[in-house]
């Protein structure tokens, strides 16, 4: 049919699909470029520049930011306590919601209650899942010192005390994320065949033998991404510090982002606090990254 | 039979194990139901249930106003997001035109981008458009996300090509394609989208912070960091705000609990 169309036809044929095809991309691409693409962008401009001291804008500096971020002690601690908030937060909320999961990926009668209370933490938002820790660590009225008493234990400083305060947090990080991890991982479970458990169990395999010989390995690719979603998400969780620490006590749950927060609107350095951003973003992405490969990997071969 | 015996021990165990995850937040429901005087007595259940607190944080905050602010933003950007990326979608996925790819591959790449990371510059932005403490701040910068073009995206492309077939003989053009073939049959992911985005927006909490100033439009989140720190002594009326910011989440789980779970289970492993 296009045989018997002019060139210029063609062309003007060519030209309203491209101008239909952008009508339909305009206003999600728009967005994105304005409030994705631009701030990143400005990250990294305002990232190599310096507040002029004489208030003449900003100039030029290069690395500097970087540098002196990466040479500040605090952001090494940062990174520091950013490392073991993720190292705590993720293999316990791995942990919480494999064992939920594995309570509730089968039917059984009543499955569906269950599953409505291991799924609903998804739905607690972060503030409401920081007030009930709050007020369940609460130092007079809350119910996990009382336990601890009734168990003739001493009554823990849990979010007051600067050793415990950051392992605090990441339990109550991994809790709130209860949900999230049970519902990626019971689909992960349903996934795996019947057929080769039961072809297991006809050969005489016990539940024990097939949990750890079939169900584990074949579970182990979605164990492993699902636990890098999770570290990605501990990296950058905030609110529920904000809301029960502000970073302390004596800094010791200022994670990046919280530092990065802290530099921008507390100590108005953001050119500093851009690099923070950034090198955090960086870290971010090599994790991502990862995921992606392992995600390409499993998508080629599963 | 045998098989109804064997239940007990998945019910005993998956109920302990649920009572034990659901303990903070069954002790936030019974400090919410003290009155002042019994909020140190021990024991999981209120002795004397009351609603004094809730009444107490209704007069003394405007919780109404808060909790407006977030269904108003999350539903904006809920409305936003699926319209801004099914438009999008079906561009890509059903269109032919130059630079396809590229402009997909960039959505991909955005999805790596965590708002974390641009949250400062994007807080720069929205200053200079003089958007700050104002729902433009709150919604514009959310109403698409590379998120939800990825996954109608890839939902489109599994539709079979007949149905777009048996529309064009009819003479339908894109518009009418999208309206009356890819718009109900991408009911199923659309949904398990909006569910994502809703709680998503719902539950955001650095961003509002930043960004809100008066107390008029703040969200039911900031509210409760808020209400915490006015509230410090009293906290029988904070569990109070914080259970009426959990209800309407929570009832918005227990309606579309199916669209949760699929968007969640979508958005983690990325179709």
């Amino acid at each position: 049919m296009d045989a018997t169309l002019s060139r210029a036809q063609r062309l003007r044929k060519h030209l309203r699909g491209q101008g239909e095809a952008l009508v339909f991309l305009l206003p999600a691409y728009a967005l994105f470029l304005l409030f994705l693409v631009l701030p990143l962008l400005e990250a990294l401009w305002l990232s190599l520049h310096q507040e002029d001291l004489f208030g003449r804008g900003r100039v030029w500096t290069g690395l500097a930011n970087y540098q002196k971020a990466l040479s500040r002690p605090e952001f090494w601690k940062s990174a520091w306590l950013t490392l073991k908030f993720a190292l705590i937060t993720a293999p316990l909320e791995l942990l919480l919601g494999f064992l939920a999961a594995l309570l509730v990926y089968r039917p059984y009668p009543g499955v569906a209650l269950f599953r409505t209370l291991f799924f609903l933490t998804t739905a607690i938002p972060t503030a409401v899942a920081a007030v009930a820790w709050g007020w369940f660590l609460h130092p007079v009225g809350g119910l996990a010192n009382r336990l601890l008493a009734s168990l003739g234990l001493p009554p823990q400083p849990w979010l007051t005390s600067p050793e415990l305060a950051l392992p605090t947090l990441a339990v109550i990080t991994a809790w709130a994320g209860v949900g999230f991890t049970a519902v990626l991982l019971t689909a992960g479970l349903q996934n795996i065949p019947a057929e080769i458990l039961e072809a297991a169990e006809v050969d005489g395999a016990g539940p024990w033998t097939r949990f750890w010989r079939i169900t584990l390995p074949l579970l182990s690719p979605t164990l492993f991404l699902v636990g890098l979603l999770v570290v990605l998400k501990s990296l950058t969780a905030f609110g529920q510090i904000h809301l029960l620490t502000r970073g302390g006590p004596a800094e010791s749950s200022m994670v990046w982002i919280y530092r990065v927060y802290q530099d921008a609107f507390f100590n108005f350095r953001v050119p500093l606090a851009a690099a923070e951003a950034l090198l955090l973003f960086l870290v971010l992405l090599l994790m991502a990254a990862l995921q992606f490969r392992l995600l390409g990997r499993r998508v080629h071969y599963g | 039979m045998g098989r109804r015996r064997r239940l007990w021990p998945t019910y005993l165990l998956a109920g302990g194990y649920a009572l034990l995850l659901l303990l903070p937040f069954l002790t936030l429901l019974s400090a919410s139901l003290r009155p002042e005087a019994d909020l140190y007595a021990p024991g999981l259940l209120p002795p004397r249930p009351s609603l004094e607190a809730y009444q107490e944080a209704l007069t003394r905050f405007p919780l109404g106003r808060f909790l407006l602010n977030s269904l108003l933003v999350s539903s904006l950007i809920t409305l936003g997001v699926l319209t801004t990326s099914l438009l999008a979608a079906y561009a890509l996925a059903r269109l032919r035109f130059l630079g396809r790819e590229a402009l997909f591959g960039l959505a991909v790449a955005l999805l790596l981008v965590p708002g974390e990371v641009t949250f400062l510059p994007l807080y720069l932005l929205v200053d200079r458009l003089g958007w700050l403490d104002s729902y433009l701040a709150l919604t514009v910068p959310f109403l698409a996300n590379p998120l939800g073009v990825f996954l109608l995206r890839q939902f489109l492309r599994t539709i079979p090509e007949d149905y777009f077939d048996a529309a064009r003989i009819d003479g339908a053009n894109h518009w009418q394609m999208l309206r009356h073939v890819a718009l109900p049959l991408s009911a199923p992911a659309l949904g398990a989208l909006a569910a994502l985005t809703f709680i998503g927006a719902w539950n955001m909490y650095l961003w509002p912070l930043v960004v809100t100033k008066s107390r008029e439009m703040q969200t039911a989140q900031i509210a409760v960091n808020f209400i915490l720190n006015e509230e410090v002594a009293r906290w029988n009326v904070v569990a109070a705000a914080a259970i009426l910011v959990l209800l309407p989440s929570l009832l918005a789980f227990l309606l579309a609990q199916r669209a949760f779970v699929r968007g969640i289970a979508m958005g983690g492993l990325k179709g």
